[in-house]
C-alpha cells in the first residue's frame, strides 16, 4: 500500500518558463528510459524474485522512481506554465500543445507515446535484474544528455543532476542485489535456469533461497 | 486497547482504520468544512497511530521511515505482502 507525502524528493523551483527544454526532459517522464518504465518495471518485477534482499531493493527502488515520474512532471510543468502562444509556436511546443494543452503526458521527446513494452518483467530474476541494471544506465546516459542542454538553467540542472546520481546508486544496489542472488546458486549453472520456475537444479527451490 | 489482540487481528485493526481514513480524506476533499467529518478523522487517526505504534513494536514495521533498527535492519525480513504470509 502506499501512502503519498506532500513533498518532493529534491526540491523543483523553476522561476522561468522554456517550452524547448521542456520538451526534451518529458523523456524522462514517459520516454523508453524514463521514470514511468522505470517504477512499472522494477514494481511488477519485485513478485518474482526470490531472495528477500532483490524483493526489498526492487520495492523501494520502484517506490522511489515514483518520487521521481513526480519530480520530472514538476520539472516540465514549471518549464511550461504561464507560456504565451508566441512562445509556443517559436519554440515548437505547438505539436504537443495541439493534444494536451501544457498538460503532463507521458510520451518521448519524438513525441511517441509511453508504452510498456519499454520494459519486460520476465519473471526470471537473473534476466529481469540485468535489465535492471541496463535500464540504471541508459537513464544515466539520458540525464547526461538533459544536463548538456540545460547546463545554463541552474533551477533545472541541480533536480537533473540529483535524478543523475541516483541511477547511479541504483545500478549500484541492483548489481549486489544481483550478486547476493547469484551466490545462492548453483556456480554451475548460474545462468542456465530460472530461480524462480525451474526446478531442475537442486539449488533453486523458491522457499529455500528465502529461508537464507 | 490493543493488548488482548493477536498478531492478526491487530493488522485487521490497521486494514480497518486505514480504510477509513481513505474514504474520510476523500470526503473531506470535497467537504473540507465538514465537522462531523473532521471529527471522524481525528478519531480514526489516533486509533490507527495506537495500532501502527504497537503493531510496529511488537511484530516489526510497515513502513520505511519508521524502522526500529536497534537489533538489524528489520525491513527485509518479513513475508512481503505479495507473498500471502503475512496478515495483509
Amino acid at each position: 500500500m502506499w501512502v503519498y507525502e506532500k513533498r518532493l524528493q529534491f526540491p523543483v523551483n523553476i522561476k522561468e518558463t522554456n517550452a524547448k527544454l521542456a520538451q526534451a526532459i518529458i523523456s524522462q517522464y514517459g520516454g523508453p528510459d524514463g521514470e514511468m518504465g522505470a517504477s512499472m518495471r522494477y514494481l511488477s518485477q519485485r513478485y518474482a524474485m526470490p531472495t528477500k534482499e532483490a524483493m526489498a531493493v526492487l520495492n523501494d527502488i520502484g517506490t522511489e522512481e515514483l518520487g521521481h515520474l513526480e519530480i520530472v512532471g514538476t520539472i516540465v510543468y514549471q518549464l511550461t506554465k504561464n507560456l504565451s502562444m508566441e512562445e509556443i509556436k517559436a519554440s515548437g511546443f505547438d505539436k504537443y500543445y495541439v493534444d494536451h494543452t501544457v498538460g503532463i503526458w507521458p510520451q518521448a521527446a519524438g513525441g511517441v507515446p509511453f508504452n510498456a513494452c519499454e520494459f519486460q518483467s520476465k519473471g526470471d530474476p537473473i534476466t529481469d535484474l540485468y535489465e535492471d541494471l541496463a535500464a540504471e544506465q541508459k537513464a544515466r546516459s539520458t540525464y547526461d544528455n538533459i544536463l548538456r542542454l540545460c547546463k545554463d538553467y541552474p533551477d533545472v540542472y541541480e533536480p537533473i543532476k540529483f535524478l543523475r546520481a541516483r541511477e547511479v546508486v541504483h545500478f549500484q544496489r541492483f548489481g549486489e542485489a544481483l550478486r547476493l542472488l547469484v551466490d545462492k546458486l548453483d556456480e554451475k549453472n548460474f545462468y542456465a535456469f530460472n530461480p524462480s520456475f525451474d526446478t531442475a537444479a537442486p539449488c533453486v527451490n523458491k522457499s529455500s533461497l528465502h529461508d537464507c | 486497547m490493543h493488548n488482548a489482540m493477536n498478531k492478526h487481528e491487530l493488522f485487521s485493526m490497521i486494514t480497518k482504520f486505514s480504510f477509513m481514513l481513505d474514504d474520510i480524506v476523500l470526503y473531506l476533499d470535497t467537504h473540507p468544512d465538514c465537522k462531523e467529518a473532521i471529527e471522524a478523522y481525528n478519531h480514526y487517526k489516533m486509533l490507527r497511530q495506537e495500532a501502527i505504534c504497537e503493531y510496529t513494536k511488537m511484530y516489526g514495521p510497515i513502513c520505511k521511515y519508521n524502522v526500529d533498527t536497534d537489533n538489524c535492519w528489520d525491513w527485509i525480513n518479513r513475508p512481503w505482502p505479495w507473498e500471502g504470509a503475512c496478515d495483509c
